[in-house]
């Protein structure tokens, strides 16, 4: 069989055996409604109190202050919209990035529609926020600034506790403001505190620490007022209506733990590899550019942007020959859109068509580098040959 | 829509890459909103395209139809190369997504370009 090499852990990961374990028992065990009285209800509950015991330890959170959703998307909606909505009469103005992921730069182009105003704060060329001008954008009637933990396609850590030191500067002079961070990314791969990160909401998914998708969760520091997206039952303290997904649940509470207990071990083990890969890559590729700050990032993933090719011929390259990685840019209809993040960070077309994420996770090895560097030379060889602008450039 | 395994296997495998010294046509085309470019250049001898070479930057439907080109060309007349059509490519590229097509127009346009560059 064709050798495969998965190294699109941003994307997803695969779910982890003991998750899928823990979840099989519970799709067949722990049937019950969580809502019901009788003791099958009452297994359910106690299962979902375990596991947000769990995934609220991952965060240094309080059990009673994670709400559990379908996923990351689900919990940046209720995050962004179910915090203004709450809070609109205080102001209706939003911070937020210009990286951010489409599920909170979504719903903020979504909220700007119906009135509020939006500021899009620049990454510069490190791909990192700068605290100068999240305390120039503040303004009397800013409700929320959302800014991400660490990037999805570059990895690039925002300084997250710094902002949250600003807000509640703010909130200590009267301001009603409030920090979100969308931490899908960050999850179960930093050491996380939500007290140290000063944030009142906090956005994980569980596919992204080896637990199966549609499952994610939003934390919510006790205080804070969200207005419910999904209506119609009391669930979730009343902010997440619908009978709760048990077996979801019980797989995020296991992988959460397991994140917990391996978070040093596994983020070690990330790095190391992707530091093998990237000193591979400039040992063997010429005219490569690494995309993102290089020290206040993820230690999981390199986006590397290959002059003369496009992203897309060389992923689908590497994908003939198992080796499996993303990315951000599209070319559609005719039309050029390069990666949003990749562009932001100022640079030009070509480096934004070529960029490609490599992102590592716990079960690959080194055979897996040494494979996809030498699939990788070959294919990125390939294409250049077949390059106009790589060969006028000779 | 999934890209077919003849699509993959000309994406793996370019036919005719590079470029001809000695060519009488040559045409170089760029998509003016996306940036896909292709470069083609071709040996035209007695009405017929003896040999021919390209070269590609762009998503892989570029790429491909670049190299099926060649492939549908080389041998041909340049009457029965001019009445090549965008369905064609795509045809032989086993189909191509809708937002993908522009591909084969762009294909097609240098192919004429070069056609009427012959020196």
């Amino acid at each position: 069989m064709k050798r495969r090499v998965y190294l699109d852990h941003s994307a997803t990961t695969p779910v982890d055996p003991r998750v899928a374990n823990a979840m099989a028992r519970a799709v067949v065990e722990t049937f019950g409604n969580a809502s019901s009285v009788h003791g099958f209800g009452q297994q359910a509950r106690a299962a979902i109190d375990r596991a947000r015991r769990e995934v609220a330890a991952l965060i240094g959170a309080k059990q009673n202050e994670i709400v559990f959703t379908s996923g990351g998307t689900e919990a940046n909606n209720l995050a962004i919209r179910g915090l203004c909505e709450a809070s609109s009469a205080h102001g209706r103005h939003i911070i937020t990035s210009a990286i951010e992921h489409p599920s909170v730069s979504g719903v903020c182009a979504e909220l700007e529609k119906r009135g509020f105003e939006v500021t899009r704060l620049p990454v510069y060329g490190n791909g990192i926020v700068r605290i100068d001008d999240v305390a120039r954008a503040l303004r009397p009637d800013t409700v929320l600034i959302t800014i991400m933990l660490a990037n999805n396609e570059i990895g690039t850590i925002q300084p997250i506790s710094e902002i949250g030191s600003l807000v509640h500067k703010k909130r200590a002079a009267g301001q009603k403001l409030w920090l979100h961070t969308d931490a899908v990314q960050a999850a179960g791969r930093l050491p996380l505190n939500v007290d140290e990160l000063g944030c009142d909401l906090l956005t994980m998914s569980a596919h992204k620490l080896y637990a199966p998708k549609g499952i994610g969760a939003l934390y919510v520091r006790r205080g804070v007022r969200l207005h419910g997206q999904n209506v119609g039952g009391h669930q979730e303290r009343e902010r997440r209506a619908g009978t709760e997904n048990v077996p979801g649940i019980i797989a995020f509470g296991e992988a959460a733990k397991l994140a917990r207990e391996e978070l040093a071990q596994r983020s070690q083990h990330d790095r190391a590899l992707r530091n093998r890969f990237e000193a591979l890559v400039r040992e063997r590729i010429s005219d490569v550019v690494m995309n993102g700050d290089r020290e206040r990032r993820l230690g999981h993933l390199s986006n590397i942007s290959f002059r003369f090719i496009e992203g897309e011929g060389l992923l689908i390259n590497l994908d003939l020959e198992g080796v499996a990685v993303s990315t951000g840019s599209a070319c559609s209809s005719g039309t050029l859109e390069p990666s949003p993040v990749i562009r932001a960070l100022g640079v030009d077309d070509e480096l934004a068509r070529g960029s490609i994420r490599f992102s590592f996770g716990k079960d690959n090895s080194e055979a897996d580098v040494e494979y996809a560097i030498e699939v990788l030379a070959r294919s990125v060889e390939r294409l250049r040959s077949l390059s106009p602008l790589s060969v006028s450039s000779v | 829509m999934a890209y077919s395994s003849k699509f993959k296997d000309h994406l793996a495998h370019p036919r005719n890459a590079g470029e001809l010294p000695d060519a009488n046509a040559i045409a170089d085309e760029k998509n003016p909103v996306c940036g896909d470019r292709l470069r083609l250049s071709l040996i035209v001898k007695d009405n017929h395209i003896e040999a021919v070479r390209f070269l590609a930057y762009g998503c892989p439907p570029t790429l491909v139809c670049g190299s099926i080109l060649t492939e549908l060309i080389v041998g041909t007349t340049i009457e029965e190369a001019k009445s090549l059509t965008r369905a064609d490519l795509v045809n032989a590229a086993g189909g191509l997504p809708s937002r993908k097509q522009h591909a084969a127009a762009l294909a097609i346009e240098t192919l004429h370009s070069a056609l009427a560059n012959l020196s």
